[in-house]
């Protein structure tokens, strides 16, 4: 148990010092360590400090995946906090008495924002919602809104402006000073990048040309360098300092196709209905 | 025994078949199973009823009686005697006060069906004596119905014979292997709800079950009734000894699982939950040791009541480590053995079960795991359906995939009873469809709200839907707001949020389809968006994702619609017919499958064709022999 302690604080030292490499040596060892002692699941004899360890292990090993941008790592942590973070909304509901687990100490929240904001930047909204709903339903159990907690408020606003389309919002969601923690800080490149890639597609259908100028702030680009390089990334002409877009192929040729693929479809159709009308009658 | 179902059938034969074919048919039944000869005979008795008299039929369960006399020779005679005795006179009472001859006619068919059914000899004319005795109960029970309003019939002697002629039913169920009797029982448990109390169930426990019996002690021992067995009066102890006793007669385990759904029922209705968990852990023990078809509906039922208790007990649902999460396990093993059993039944109860279950706690990933690695029977019986439509389009609606929830929405809300009793679940199933629609950019119809038994439940989303319907964001966060105790209790809250981008695209289109030209200002004053900027984006997205069909201007700052083509140039008209057609005949091919045929009726068929043939050909025969008596005849007559 002491031995777990002292290296849960090496770890948490290595961390802060971004040893990375120590960092993962240490949460191997300790995690070895719960295993030992059968805690790495938490089951109802396991004795309360040696729970809340176990919690701190897997939290700071989450932290550690995080900064080392290893998005499965991190979901695995994720997965293996939820037990413990179930107990924790246990103990957390009305009308329940305090149980003897240290709870001042969890990181919930910041992880759950973070694993919010990591489905969130994976475009995997089913998930998003589905960890969502638990977490309002919670929140309203308690009387609260999910929007008290600022760790879980801003990937829900952030998606909830990235739905509605409102991406300069998004835009400056990201700016440093609005950033929760540093770490939420590491997913505002992939937000960028796809908040830009998403108001790409709609502008190709929205505008027929751009002034560069215009489509630098547009795409909250640093320059018209940046821009153009962008442009030719995504396949778009330049001329006359505008950006024009690819239109769709010729209209007509598209409706004749159209109209052959339509009439094969009203021949099947047509055909199948009488082949069901027989067996009817 | 054997011999006399011979003669029984080779005295109906000239009635079904020829003599010619005769031999072979009653081989035929013979060698096939026990299934196979009820519908001859009943074939048979069928005849025979349209030509017997009332007298007759009375005269035939007489013959019966007598066939139970000789069975029983190697039995306790005395008793037999009383029993017999008994018999007779409430056949006399039946035949005096139901004088229908078609009741009486139907009950003779049954008696003599059980008498060709039922197998094991002392055990089969057992179990048809008291078939008998039964069936008078049973339509004592049947009158006693009609006359329900009337004082004079005692609650619970009324009770105790629809108990012990829902008995019979089951017995029947499993001689005939037919699911349907089981699931009548199981329809009149709710109407006897009311008269249950614990000396009801425990004298029909004494008078079904002999008193060393563990299961009749499992049960007392739950309804408090111990000593039941001790306590019963003297006279019907004598009853008991006679009737039941010499013979320690095996109890059915429908029997069995019957009477614990009834105590079930009853610890449940006295809010004796802690009982109830521990009654039903220990029942599920013993169901699931047992492995009968004829059972599965009613462990069905079981699971389901123990499921309930569970949900009231200590930490209640909405926390993680609620009591429902302890009988996961369980339920999951249940559904491993329904699977391997091909029990649909239990099958598609214990995944609602375990659907509702994962919900309660919001562990909504386990759940969707569980529908993804689980196919529901398709077999399964119209309520457990809906119940599983309806979780299963809110997971989906949760997981943004609308048109997959809204078409299972639909399917829950046109599938639930339109009863009273059920209206708790067409109101949930409603709500979450108008929400469903709501977000899929439809606008709900608005019969759906005028129906009585939704118009105030659904007010709160009427008024949400007007909102949405003419994009007016204030309006819509002002709903949201005071009516968010409402929305969070019906567990739609979270999706309601999602509408708000619904609101703003819902006024985009009508700003597009009324404006030709319009200032991106303009827009982000009426649908009160916070900057121009924004309003450029969302139109843009809208123009992306196909809400309009319009340009933008950078420059001038405006929004520039196209001309709205001719819908009816589109493929869209063709497609809806075509989607309709589908439906229709989707809805033919269902109602064919859901048509009942009565089992083994091709063989009658094949038999009447066989006799036709058969007559056609001594029909020939018969011709041509004549024509050769006439060209015999014409011969002579030539000859002379």
């Amino acid at each position: 148990m002491s031995d777990l302690q002292s290296l849960v604080s090496e770890l948490h030292g290595a961390i802060e010092r971004k040893q990375f490499e120590a960092a993962n040596e240490l949460l191997s060892r300790s995690k070895r360590a719960l295993l030992m002692q059968n805690a790495l699941i938490p089951t109802p004899s396991t004795p309360p400090q040696l729970v809340a360890l176990a919690r701190q292990v897997l939290e700071l090993g989450a932290l550690a995946s995080i900064r080392q941008t290893d998005a499965q790592l991190f979901t695995r942590y994720y997965q293996q906090l939820q037990p413990f973070y179930d107990l924790e909304r246990h103990a957390g509901m009305p009308g329940q008495s305090s149980s003897e687990v240290d709870f001042s100490t969890s990181q919930r929240s910041k992880i759950t924002g973070l694993y919010l904001l990591l489905l969130l930047s994976m475009g995997d909204s089913a998930n998003f919602h589905t960890v969502l709903e638990g977490l309002v339903e919670e929140a309203s159990l308690k009387g609260g809104r999910v929007e008290d907690d600022a760790c879980i408020k801003y990937p829900v606003e952030l998606e909830r402006n990235l739905m509605e389309g409102s991406y300069d919002k998004v835009w400056r969601e990201t700016k440093s000073e609005r950033v929760p923690s540093e770490d939420f800080g590491l997913f505002s490149n992939v937000l960028v990048g796809t908040i830009r890639n998403e108001i790409a597609g709609c502008s190709e259908k929205a505008y027929p040309s751009l002034p560069i100028s215009n489509a630098k702030n547009l795409l909250f680009l640093d320059s018209e360098g940046a821009v153009i390089e962008f442009a030719k990334e995504r396949g778009w002409i330049l001329r006359d300092g505008r950006i024009y877009f690819p239109v769709e192929p010729e209209a007509t040729a598209r409706s004749e196709r159209d109209i052959l693929v339509a009439s094969g479809t009203v021949i099947e159709n047509a055909l199948g209905y009488a082949r069901e009308l027989e067996t009817i009658v | 025994m054997p011999a006399e179902r011979r003669s029984l059938r080779s005295n109906n034969k000239p009635d079904t078949s020829s003599s010619a074919n005769g031999e072979k048919a009653n081989s035929n039944s013979q060698s096939s199973g026990v299934k196979d000869k009820a519908p001859t005979t009943r074939a048979a008795a069928n005849k025979a009823k349209s030509a017997s008299t009332k007298k007759d039929a009375k005269g035939a369960s007489n013959d019966n009686m007598g066939e139970d006399d000789q069975s029983h020779m190697n039995g306790s005679k005395s008793t037999e005697n009383g029993v017999n005795g008994s018999e007779d006179v409430e056949m006399g009472e039946d035949t005096a006060g139901a004088p229908t001859s078609s009741s009486n006619a139907s009950k003779d068919r049954k008696s003599n069906e059980k008498m060709t059914v039922v197998v094991p000899p002392t055990k089969g004319s057992r179990s048809s004596g008291k078939d008998k005795e039964e069936d008078v109960k049973m339509e004592g029970a049947e009158d006693g119905d009609v006359e329900n309003t009337e004082p004079e019939v005692d609650p619970t002697t009324k009770a105790i014979q629809d108990i012990k002629s829902n008995f019979t039913l089951l017995e029947r169920a499993v001689a005939h292997f037919d699911p349907r009797f089981t699931l009548r029982v199981l329809r009149s448990i709710s109407s006897m709800r009311k008269h249950l109390t614990p000396e009801v169930l425990a004298e029909v426990i004494v008078e079904t079950y002999s008193a060393s019996s563990s299961t009749a002690s499992f049960l007392l021992e739950a309804l408090g009734q111990a000593n039941a067995f001790e306590n019963a009066p003297a006279s019907s102890q004598m009853e008991v000894d006679s009737d039941k006793k010499p013979i320690p007669k095996e109890t059915l385990a429908e029997v069995d699982a019957y009477l614990s759904i009834l105590v079930q029922i009853y610890l449940f209705d006295q809010r004796e939950i802690q009982k109830g968990v521990q009654f039903s852990t220990s029942l599920i023990e013993r169901l699931r040791a047992l492995n009968r078809r004829t059972l599965d509906s009613l462990a069905a039922r079981v699971y389901f009541y123990y499921s309930l208790f569970f949900e009231q007990i200590a930490p209640l649902p909405p926390s993680p480590a609620a009591a429902v999460t302890t009988i996961r396990q369980p339920l999951l093993a249940a559904l491993r053995t329904a699977v391997l059993r091909k029990d649909v039944d239990t099958q598609a109860t214990v995944m609602t079960l375990l659907l509702r279950n994962y919900l309660s706690t919001s562990h909504i990933s386990q759940a969707d795991l569980l529908i993804s690695h689980n196919p529901f029977p398709v077999a399964a019986s119209n309520n457990q359906i809906a119940r599983y439509m309806f979780y299963l389009g809110r997971i989906r609606a949760i997981q943004l995939q609308y048109t997959e929830a809204h078409s299972h929405l639909i399917g829950a809300t046109r599938k639930s009873p339109v009863s009273q009793v059920a209206r708790g679940f067409y109101q949930a199933s409603h709500k979450l469809l108008v929400v469903v629609e709501l977000l899929m950019g439809d606008i709900p119809d608005r019969a759906v709200f005028r129906q009585p038994a939704l118009e105030r439940a659904m007010h709160p989303y009427l008024l949400l839907s007007q909102a949405v319907s003419v994009a007016d964001l204030d309006a819509f966060l002002n709903i949201v707001n005071t009516h968010s105790e409402t929305f969070r209790k019906d567990g739609t809250y979270t999706l309601i949020l999602r509408l708000r981008q619904n609101v703003i695209k819902t006024g985009i289109r009508m700003m597009s389809l009324s404006y030709s030209r319009i200032s991106l200002r303009d827009i982000c004053l009426r649908l009160g968006l916070d900057s121009e900027e924004s309003a450029e984006y969302i139109v843009a997205k809208a123009i992306r994702d196909g809400v309009i069909e319009a340009t933008l201007d950078h420059e001038h700052g405006f929004m520039k619609s196209k001309e709205v083509g001719d819908i009816y140039a589109t493929r869209e008209p063709g497609e809806a017919f075509h989607e309709r057609i589908r439906a229709c005949l989707a809805l033919h091919d269902e109602s064919v499958k859901a048509m009942r045929f009565p089992m083994n009726q091709h063989r009658l068929e094949l038999k009447s064709a066989q006799e036709a043939r058969e007559r056609e050909r001594e029909l020939a025969k018969e011709i041509q022999e004549g024509d050769m008596d006439d060209e015999d005849a014409g011969g002579d007559f030539d000859a002379i």
